[in-house]
C-alpha cells in the first residue's frame, strides 16, 4: 500500500518535472524513430539512406561556383603556397524565376561543397529556394580569401566577415530575383548565423525573414573542450605496438577480406558496425576527435602564416610552390583548439577587441572568460529570447553540448526550440522527419 | 513541520525507487533532458593521452624523396583540371544524354576487365578470375561488346585488379610516392604497373580497340574524357593547406587495403 502510494507519488513528481521542462520546447512526436541511439555512431554515420528524404538530382539543379575578389586588407602579402584559395569562391543554385534565397553557413572547417552543405542545398532547392552556400569562417578558403584577421573564433568578427561576403554575393547576383532572404547554418555555422542575424538588425541589408540554427554550440568553450577530450579516449591497450590508425586500417582490411572485395561507399559504415569488426564508442569518439584535430591543424597553420606570428612557420621562412610543408603540418597538429585559443585567438582579441568590453576584472582568466562569453550564444540571450524569427534544432545527446546548455536553449527559445531525443552531432540532419521540420520552419 | 519530517523518508525511498526502476537514470540524464553522451567513454590515464599525436606523426612518414617535383606536378594537375579537364567533362555532360555516357563508361570498363582477369590469374585468385571471365563473356555477347552491363544485374560484381596490385601481392614495396602528370597520385610500383597493364591491353587488342585507337586517336580522347568523368577526385576538395599530404596518405593506404583483400 505504502509502496503503491510512493510509486504514484514518484510518477506524479517525475511527470511534473518533465512537464515543467518540456512545456517550453516544441514537442517531438513519439513517432520519431531515428534508429541510431549511440551518439557517436550517429555523428559519424548519419542517417541510413532508406530513411532520408527525397531530394532533387544534381543534374536538375541550375548551379554554379562563383569567384569573388575580396582582397581582405592585411599587414603582410599572402605567401605563395596559398595559391589555390586566393580568390574566394561560393556556390549558388538558382531557381528559374523569382524565389526566396537562403544562405547556408558551413560547420567548423567545412567547405561550401561539403556533403552536409550539398544535402541542405538539395533540400532547400527542392522546396523552391535559391541557395547560396558559404564556407565556414574557420575553413581554409574563407580564412585566406575573405577574412582580414584570418583568426576565427571570435563570433562578432566572424559575423562581420560573413556579412561582408553575403553583401558581396548580393551585389554580384544583383540580377537574381529574390523575394525574401533567409539564413541557416549548422554546428559552428549555426552559432554564427545567430550573430549574423543580430548584426543584420542594425545593418538591414537583408532583413532575414527566418533564421534557423542547426545543432549550434551554446558555449563555444564547452564544445571545444568536449572535442579535445575525444582524442583522449582509451583506444589502444598498453602493450599494443600498432597505432590507432593502424588498428582501424587492420579492422577495415579484415572486414573487406571477409566481404571479399574492396568497395568504399557510405553503406560500408553501417555494414561495418553490424560486423565482427564493429568499432566501439571509444574508437568512434577518437575518430571524431581526430577529424577535429586535423581541422585545428589547418586553422593553426593558416592563421599563423597569414599573420606571420612565427608559432608554426618561422617568420622569415620563404615558402614556394615546392616547399615541403610536412614539418609545419606536424607542428600544427600538436596544437589543439584550446592551444589555438591561447596562442593565437586570445592575443589577437586583446589587441583588437578587448577595449570593446568594459572589463575591469583582474581575475587571471578574465580575458578568456569574456572572449568565451562574447563568442557564445550567451552574448545574444536577450535578442534570442525576443526575436520570433529565429529557431533552433538540437539533439539531447549532441556531443558538443555540456550540462546546462539545453536548459539555456529552453529558456531563451521556448517553443522555437525543437529538441530531438537522438542524433548525436548532426547525425539526424538528413533523417526525413528532421528534413520535414526544417522546411516547415521556413514555410510557417 | 511534521509533514516535512514525514516526507523526508518518502523522498529517500522515492529516490531509491527511481534508481531501481529506471535503469536509464544510471545514465545520468540532466533535468533539462541532456543525455551527457561523453559519460559512456573511457578515457586514458593522463600520461597515455598522446595516442592521437603518436598515430598521426607516424602516419606522416611516407617515402617521398621527389616531394619538390611532386608538389609542382600537383599544382600543374590542379590547374589543368580546373582550366582544361573539368570544362571538357562539363561540356561532355552537357551534349550527351546520360545513357550514352553510361554506355561509354561500360564499354571502356569492359576493356579493362582483360587486365583484371590477367592479374587475378597472376595472383592465383581463381574465384575472381572465373567471375571476371563470366563477366567478359556475358557482357560481350548480351551487352553488345560491353556497352551494357547485364553481368552486374546477374549478380556478377565487377572486380578490379591491376599489375601494381599483383606486384604488391608478391611483396614488392610501393617505393617512392609519385604525382604523375594528368594521371594523379601514384608510386613507383604502381607506375610500373600502369605501364605493364597498358602493354598487355595493347598486345591482347580486345575487340580491336587498342589497334583502332592508333588510327583513330579520338577513341583515346574519349577514353580519357570518360576516365575523368567517372573519377570523383577534385583537387581542392579537401580544402586544406595540407591537401597534398592527405592525398598522399589516403592513396598509399587505399592501395594497401586493395592489395590485402
Amino acid at each position: 500500500m505504502f509502496k503503491h502510494l510512493l510509486t504514484s507519488l514518484y510518477i506524479a513528481l517525475s511527470l511534473l518535472c518533465t512537464l515543467s521542462f518540456n512545456a517550453q520546447a516544441k514537442q517531438v512526436p513519439d513517432s520519431y524513430q531515428f534508429p541510431l541511439h549511440n551518439a557517436f555512431e550517429a555523428s559519424i554515420a548519419g542517417t541510413p539512406s532508406v530513411l532520408r528524404p527525397m531530394l532533387p538530382d544534381d543534374a536538375t539543379i541550375r548551379q554554379h561556383d562563383y569567384s569573388l575578389r575580396l582582397r581582405p586588407e592585411r599587414e603582410y602579402s599572402l605567401p605563395s603556397n596559398f595559391w589555390p584559395v586566393k580568390t574566394f569562391r561560393y556556390r549558388l543554385a538558382q531557381q528559374a524565376g523569382p524565389a526566396p534565397l537562403i544562405f547556408i553557413i558551413a560547420g567548423t572547417g567545412a567547405h561550401y561543397s561539403s556533403s552536409t552543405m550539398e544535402y541542405l542545398k538539395k533540400l532547400f532547392y527542392g522546396a523552391g529556394f535559391h541557395v547560396a552556400q558559404i564556407s565556414s569562417p574557420t575553413a581554409y578558403d574563407f580564412m585566406v580569401g575573405a577574412s582580414p584577421y584570418a583568426t576565427p573564433g571570435y563570433s562578432p568578427q566572424d559575423a562581420l566577415d560573413l556579412y561582408a561576403v553575403m553583401r558581396a554575393i548580393k551585389k554580384q547576383q544583383h540580377k537574381l530575383e529574390v523575394t525574401e532572404w533567409h539564413l541557416t547554418g549548422y554546428s559552428l555555422g549555426g552559432l554564427q548565423a545567430a550573430f549574423v542575424s543580430h548584426l543584420d538588425e542594425q545593418e538591414q541589408s537583408f532583413n532575414f525573414k527566418r533564421v534557423l540554427l542547426l545543432n549550434p554550440p551554446v558555449n563555444l568553450y564547452t564544445s571545444i573542450n568536449n572535442l579535445n577530450r575525444l582524442v583522449h579516449t582509451q583506444v589502444v591497450s598498453a602493450n599494443e605496438t600498432r597505432t590507432f590508425y593502424q588498428l582501424m586500417l587492420d579492422k577495415l582490411s579484415l572486414y573487406f577480406n571477409k566481404k571479399g572485395r574492396f568497395d568504399f561507399s557510405e553503406a560500408v559504415l553501417f555494414d561495418l558496425q553490424n560486423s565482427s569488426q564493429k568499432l566501439n564508442p571509444n574508437e568512434l569518439a577518437m575518430l571524431i576527435g581526430s577529424a577535429f584535430r586535423f581541422m585545428a591543424a589547418d586553422i593553426n597553420f593558416t592563421s599563423d602564416l597569414i599573420n606571420r606570428r612565427g608559432m608554426i612557420t618561422p617568420p622569415q621562412k620563404k615558402i614556394y610552390d615546392g616547399t615541403n610543408l610536412t614539418p609545419f603540418f606536424k607542428a600544427a597538429l600538436l596544437c589543439d583548439f584550446e592551444c589555438y585559443i591561447h596562442k593565437q585567438l586570445l592575443p589577437l582579441w586583446r589587441v583588437h577587441f578587448k577595449h570593446q568590453t568594459s572589463l575591469v576584472d583582474p581575475a587571471p582568466n578574465a580575458d578568456l572568460d569574456s572572449l568565451i562569453q562574447a563568442s557564445s550564444l550567451y552574448a545574444l540571450a536577450d535578442y534570442l529570447s525576443h526575436q520570433e524569427k529565429i529557431g533552433v534544432m538540437h539533439n539531447a545527446d549532441d556531443i558538443i553540448l555540456g550540462s546546462g546548455d539545453i536548459g539555456f536553449l529552453k529558456r531563451h527559445f521556448a517553443q522555437r526550440l525543437t529538441l530531438y531525443p537522438y542524433g548525436g552531432h548532426l547525425g539526424n540532419l538528413d533523417y526525413r522527419d528532421n528534413a520535414a521540420d526544417i522546411l516547415e520552419f521556413f514555410h510557417e | 513541520m511534521s509533514n516535512a519530517r514525514l516526507l523526508r523518508p518518502c523522498w529517500a525511498a522515492s529516490l531509491l525507487l527511481l534508481a531501481l526502476s529506471q535503469p536509464s537514470w544510471a545514465e545520468n540524464i540532466d533535468a533539462d533532458g541532456f543525455k551527457n553522451p561523453l559519460q559512456h567513454l573511457e578515457f586514458s590515464p593522463q600520461q597515455e593521452q598522446y595516442e592521437f599525436e603518436r598515430s598521426t606523426l607516424e602516419a606522416l612518414h611516407i617515402s617521398d624523396p621527389l616531394e619538390q617535383w611532386n608538389r609542382r606536378v600537383y599544382h600543374f594537375n590542379y590547374r589543368f583540371d580546373q582550366w582544361v579537364f573539368l570544362p571538357i567533362v562539363h561540356g561532355y555532360t552537357k551534349v550527351t544524354p546520360h545513357f550514352l555516357r553510361k554506355g561509354v563508361s561500360n564499354f571502356f570498363s569492359h576493356l579493362g576487365e582483360i587486365s583484371t582477369l590477367a592479374n587475378s590469374l597472376l595472383q592465383l585468385k581463381g574465384h575472381r578470375a572465373m567471375e571476371t571471365t563470366a563477366r567478359i563473356f556475358f557482357n560481350t555477347v548480351f551487352g553488345v561488346a560491353g556497352v551494357w552491363d547485364p553481368a552486374t544485374k546477374m549478380g556478377l560484381v565487377k572486380n578490379s585488379e591491376d599489375f601494381g596490385q599483383t606486384l604488391g601481392y608478391y611483396g614488392v614495396p610501393h617505393g617512392p610516392y609519385l604525382m604523375l602528370p594528368l594521371l594523379g597520385p601514384s608510386n613507383l610500383r604502381d607506375t610500373g604497373g600502369i605501364a605493364a597493364d597498358y602493354t598487355l591491353e595493347f598486345s591482347v587488342n580486345w575487340l580491336n580497340v587498342a589497334k583502332e585507337s592508333e588510327r583513330h586517336p579520338e577513341i583515346f580522347v574519349l577514353k580519357t574524357v570518360d576516365q575523368r568523368y567517372i573519377t570523383k577526385l577534385r583537387y581542392g576538395q579537401l580544402n586544406s593547406p595540407f591537401e597534398y599530404e592527405k592525398i598522399r596518405y589516403a592513396y598509399t593506404k587505399a592501395r594497401e587495403l586493395k592489395i590485402a583483400e
